[in-house]
């Protein structure tokens, strides 16, 4: 399975960016390889407006089974989103990359 | 370190009025930031010192370097904002009307028009009459507020506040429903909607309400200038128990609260009792909530 956090840093040890559009990073943790990616999201932060589609457009792109992120996405990326094939978790925000991710597994996030 | 934010929706509901009194209450336990750019006024009230400026880009506009121009007209063609006018024998982009979009520069066939980053205007980190930390901004003439300004206010005051080991950012919101509302929302704890008894007043409630829902963020509610209108005080009692979200008070319509932002005051400087206290216990009963929900 293949898991995006929205990320305020580049490993498990970073806190969890409640933004969506405008978190720093995506994260991209693929479970069968075991493998942490880190994606950029600043060009996407230097907009003034419409970010964001804008991030959810490069999360499509990044093909997940599930996002995970703290308060939920806006009102424009949510329409986006729903076309997605993927879960949407919310509700990690003040942790760690880490500990949203044990909280998904033990099924303690809220599903969007 | 935990956010509150103040939101109405609808514009002249007192929120700022309110959370300026909340941010006179909390001292300089707190760090004030204020979302509201477009029409920024809480500092009139707090009055910040103003005492660190740095520039703020945000947008972009389009620059047509002449040397280049063939003089097709094709960009003032594809402009809706008509923002590129044709004067002395040259196209030229009217700065106030041009919205940065880029179509202009991407369609140009001789690549004569560039996206330059424009000064939109003003960010600033004071210290308030109450010796709290504040962070606002203003914009220059025809400059609008943006996600990215609210962002950038809301970051720089969380970092502050992480510093000072200060426990609550306090935010007045942006209005409306838009990005700069989003951006407001976004990475906060706890949201007070101040609403109004009108049908305006309900109607943008309810509007803002959907932009809170999105978030999952728990909500309160004050009703202000409750006693102008019961019946509509009493559709939105019924509103907020149907959306599950809380009734922190009501305040009633009086006139120190126009009184004492003419004299620059809070309405808790100004004001005798009555209005004080209904703010007072308000504030303490937010603190309270934020404070609950971490523990649950």
């Amino acid at each position: 399975m293949k898991i995006v956090f929205t990320a305020k840093g580049k490993d498990w040890h970073s806190e969890m960016d409640p933004r969506f559009g405008r978190t720093e990073f995506l994260l991209v943790y693929d479970e069968e390889k075991d493998e942490l990616t880190t994606y950029d999201n600043s060009d996407a932060n230097r907009q003034a407006h419409g970010v964001g589609p804008i991030t959810a457009q490069k999360l499509f792109d990044l093909e997940p089974d599930v996002l995970i992120t703290g308060n939920g996405p806006g009102g424009n990326a949510a329409r986006i989103l729903q076309k997605g094939d993927f879960e949407i978790y919310t509700g990690a925000m003040n942790m760690t990359v880490k500990e949203a991710y044990d909280k998904f597994k033990n099924d303690e996030l809220s599903k969007f | 370190m935990k956010e509150i934010v103040v939101i109405s929706g609808k514009g002249g509901t007192g929120k700022t009025s309110i959370t300026a009194s909340f941010a006179y209450l909390a001292e300089n336990d707190i760090i004030v930031a204020d979302c509201d750019v477009d029409a920024a006024d809480m500092h009139l009230l707090l009055m910040p010192d103003f005492a660190h400026q740095e520039d703020f880009y945000s947008s972009e506009i389009a620059i047509i370097d002449q040397d280049t121009c063939t003089k097709c007209g094709e960009c003032k063609k594809i402009c809706r904002f008509d923002a590129i006018s044709f004067q002395e024998d040259e196209y030229k982009v009217k700065p106030l009307d041009c919205e940065g979009c880029g179509y202009c520069a991407n369609i140009c066939p001789v690549d004569a028009i560039t996206m330059e980053k424009q000064n939109d205007g003003d960010l600033f980190i004071s210290t308030t009459k109450v010796k709290s930390t504040m962070v606002h901004a203003s914009l220059n003439i025809g400059a609008e507020n943006s996600g990215k300004l609210v962002a950038k206010v809301k970051s720089t005051a969380k970092e502050i506040a992480k510093k000072d080991k200060k426990e609550f950012v306090l935010v007045d919101g942006s209005p409306g429903i838009g990005c700069p509302v989003v951006s407001s929302l976004s990475g906060a704890d706890y949201v007070v909607l101040v609403a109004e008894p009108t049908v305006a007043g309900i109607h943008d409630l309810k509007r803002v309400r959907q932009v809170v829902k999105n978030f999952n963020i728990k909500s309160g509610c004050i009703i202000n200038k409750a006693d102008l209108n019961k019946e509509k005080t009493t559709d939105i009692k019924e509103f907020l128990q149907e959306e599950d979200i809380l009734h922190i008070t009501d305040i009633p319509y009086d006139e120190n609260f126009t009184k004492s932002m003419t004299e620059g005051k809070t309405i808790v400087e100004y004001d005798d009792k009555k209005l004080s206290e209904i703010i007072e216990s308000s504030w303490k009963k937010i603190l309270r909530l934020v404070e609950r929900k971490e523990k649950s």
